[in-house]
């Protein structure tokens, strides 16, 4: 299917569309051509001043779509795609840059600090939000399989939430852990979490499985 | 075919064939071809020769010849007229540029057989035009997507998959690749080309591999040498490392060590066993024994030529930081010089992993402070020595739990698991894992009996018959096929063959 032209009301479109993570990426893998087109070579003043904003809003929201797919090496891989004067001197771009390499290292403070502090285009706040949002998601699965106690201080850093607040006991934060199921211990004033799993995407019935285990089961 | 008129009359024609029998279409497709490569010779076609907007006349995906023949009709005048090889109309953005990724994002894939030269001479114009505008990037998706489309299992090896791994990296597209380097390549071109399949002998009917269609002959690939197939799955090997995935990359780097040689070992060899050993120590921690493929006096040049390598993993399983630093800074001009002073860091990097996997191995649970002791490459700071250990443990690198005890930090612990991680795998992750394996199998299946077939066909495999059976009674079983039929298949057609 045709898709339309990539423009800067095009990308906000398909921003602020909500769309499933591996569509939007989809979606936007597919202008990455037309954006390489439309970029002057590096360094160069061809690119005029309307398409530099648009291509960075492009690639920023581009470069959203990989993290929000948990494609890290790939969203490094496009950073170093991108047109090297966007990639100067845009603010976006640099902060995307900052981002990725505050992911890279496990820095959480810093990812929240770099998403809630850093100047974002409002076009592309959705998607830093969303993000954000799925930031905290995966990491309070992976401290809920990673600690089997933790003080709410720690785990209030790694979720982006006060760490002051959770430090003093705050009853909003132990309240938050609480509703995913972790247990509060007034006495040894520590979280228990309850290992969260997910389940892998596919769908498929696990019937097949279920059947031969219960054939071997039998004999 | 001095006419517009002409050209569309004898597109019709084939498309009125198209779903008739498949050997009146054959007929149709090659009597079209000849049409035109005599039209080109008379110079019949000079009306199209400047005229891009002539190609709009014609639908590449019902018309893949036709617009083929006027593309390089163009494109030739175009660099016969011009000082440059590849003059701005064929660079990105230029109009022949846009007519060529017209045509190959939408040509007809059983018309594309007929014309393989031409469509490969297409395929690497596009990729050099890319290139000499400094957007490689531009290329990539395009060619990926047109071996799709001819060949939608890519599991015959031709100079495009090598022409487009190079272009993936060069463009740093990784991600784009991997599509054609998923699949398993099983078989070269040419490799049965005197044995066609009889029940389906021309080219556009359906055929169970692409090795009918993709031959020594068919120009969809250019002449190929092992060096091509070694530097192939070297840059595989390095897409797959670029983007840690670890597995397939000493997948493709160990096909590279294991080439059949006879006499020396080449340097892409070399290359791919450094690499390898990098990886190995990335991905277990561990100089791994050498592949069972690669012969002894193979792996000992190896070692030999490749010795800072080695040397580097014998310290890094010493689990010595101090000295493996050392080794790695007196080795940097050798990593450089090689590439691979990336990996090298990354192996740097992996190096608490490890040790934490091989303190795991002695303790079932100790505490942070006492860890940092074990452990030289832990921060001194016991909350930052647990921010690191948590990293590892969320990242997968290391399979544990970290348990705070009431009070100060210097009491958190570390608990290793008793139970195998593979253990807790999920049902559904399990059932994936099972259903990928089997369609692998499938795929290999398919692929190995024709390989079988082919080989009890091959001269080699007939003489081998020959000799044995005049050495009568020798007691040696030969027998390479599964069952009686296909011996009985190979003794009519060595009595032929006699």
């Amino acid at each position: 299917m045709e898709l339309p032209p990539l423009t800067k009301e095009q990308i906000s479109k398909v921003i602020l569309s909500n769309a499933p993570p591996s569509q939007l990426f989809e979606i936007l893998s597919q202008y990455e051509s037309d954006a390489c087109l439309m970029s002057a070579g590096s360094g160069s003043p061809e690119t005029g001043a309307g398409d530099s904003e648009m291509l960075c809003l492009y690639y920023s929201g581009f470069f959203f779509a990989h993290l929000l797919t948990k494609q890290i090496p790939e969203a490094r891989a496009l950073t170093q795609r991108m047109p090297e004067t966007l990639k100067n001197h845009d603010p976006s771009l640099q902060n995307c840059l900052t981002l990725l390499r505050a992911i890279w290292q496990n820095e959480h403070g810093q990812v929240y600090q770099i998403l809630r502090g850093l100047p974002w285009p409002e076009t592309l706040q959705p998607l830093v939000q969303r993000y954000e949002s799925f930031f905290q998601d995966q990491t309070l699965i992976a401290v809920s399989t990673s600690y089997e106690a933790i003080r709410p201080a720690v785990a209030a850093g790694y979720l982006g939430l006060d760490i002051q607040a959770a430090e003093k006991g705050d009853q909003t934060i132990i309240q938050k852990f609480s509703d995913c199921g972790w247990t509060w211990n007034l006495e040894t004033q520590l979280l228990y979490p309850s290992p969260i799993t997910v389940p892998p995407t596919d769908n498929q019935p696990s019937r097949g499985i279920r059947e031969t285990m219960a054939m071997l089961g039998n004999r | 075919m001095a006419s517009i008129a002409a050209l569309l009359a004898s597109s019709t024609k084939l498309q009125n064939s198209e779903d008739r029998h498949e050997e009146q279409y054959d007929r149709q497709i090659r009597d079209l071809v000849a049409s035109l490569h005599r039209s080109l010779s008379s110079n019949a076609l000079n009306f199209a020769a400047n005229d891009p907007t002539i190609l709009d006349n014609f639908d590449p995906a019902a018309d893949a010849i036709t617009y083929l023949f006027l593309l390089r009709l163009q494109i030739q005048t175009l660099q016969e007229t011009s000082p440059d090889k590849l003059p701005a109309d064929l660079l990105p953005s230029g109009v022949l540029w846009t007519k060529c990724v017209h045509y190959l994002k939408n040509f007809n894939p059983i018309q594309g057989r007929y014309i393989g030269h031409e469509w490969r001479q297409l395929v690497e114009l596009v990729a050099q035009a890319a290139q000499a505008a400094s957007k490689p990037f531009l290329a990539t998706q395009l060619i990926k997507d047109a071996m799709l489309r001819m060949d939608p299992s890519c599991a015959v090896f031709t100079s495009t998959h090598l022409l487009l791994v190079r272009l993936c990296l060069h463009a740093k597209a990784y991600a784009c690749i991997l599509p054609v380097l998923n699949k398993h390549i099983c078989h070269f071109p040419g490799s049965t080309e005197r044995f066609p399949h009889k029940s389906s002998p021309v080219l556009c009917a359906d055929h169970e591999s692409s090795l009918a269609f993709i031959t020594n002959s068919s120009g969809l690939s250019a002449p190929l040498s092992s060096r091509d197939i070694s530097r192939y799955f070297l840059y595989g090997g390095m897409v797959y490392l670029a983007l840690k995935k670890w597995g397939e990359a000493s997948h493709f780097l160990e096909l590279v060590m294991s080439m059949p040689t006879t006499g020396p070992v080449s340097m892409i060899m070399v290359e791919a066993y450094k690499k390898w050993v990098l990886v190995g120590l990335l991905e277990t921690g561990k100089l791994r024994p050498s592949p069972t493929m690669v012969a002894p006096h193979v792996h000992k040049t190896y070692q030999s030529i490749a010795r800072p390598y080695v040397n580097l993993a014998h310290t890094f399983e010493s689990r010595d930081l101090s000295r493996l630093n050392a080794e790695i800074d007196a080795a940097k001009n050798i990593w450089r010089a090689d590439n691979n002073t990336g990996l090298v860091f990354q192996v740097l990097e992996s190096f608490t992993a490890h040790a934490l996997a091989g303190i795991k191995s002695v303790f079932a649970a100790l505490t942070v402070t006492e860890l940092s002791e074990q452990t030289s490459s832990l921060p001194e700071n016991t909350d930052m020595a647990e921010s690191v250990i948590a990293s590892l443990i969320m990242s997968g690198s290391v399979s544990a739990t970290l348990v705070h005890t009431p009070g100060h930090s210097e009491g958190t612990m570390l608990r290793f698991p008793s139970a195998h991680p593979s253990s807790q795998l999920h049902e559904l992750q399990v059932q994936g894992r099972l259903a990928r394996e089997s369609q692998t199998l499938e795929a290999l299946i398919a692929s190995v009996k024709k390989s079988n077939n082919d080989i009890g066909l091959g001269d080699e495999f007939i003489d081998h018959l020959q000799k044995s059976q005049a050495w009568n009674g020798s007691g040696t079983d030969y027998s390479v096929a599964e069952d009686e039929t296909r011996f009985e298949i190979d003794e009519d057609i060595m009595g032929d063959q006699i």
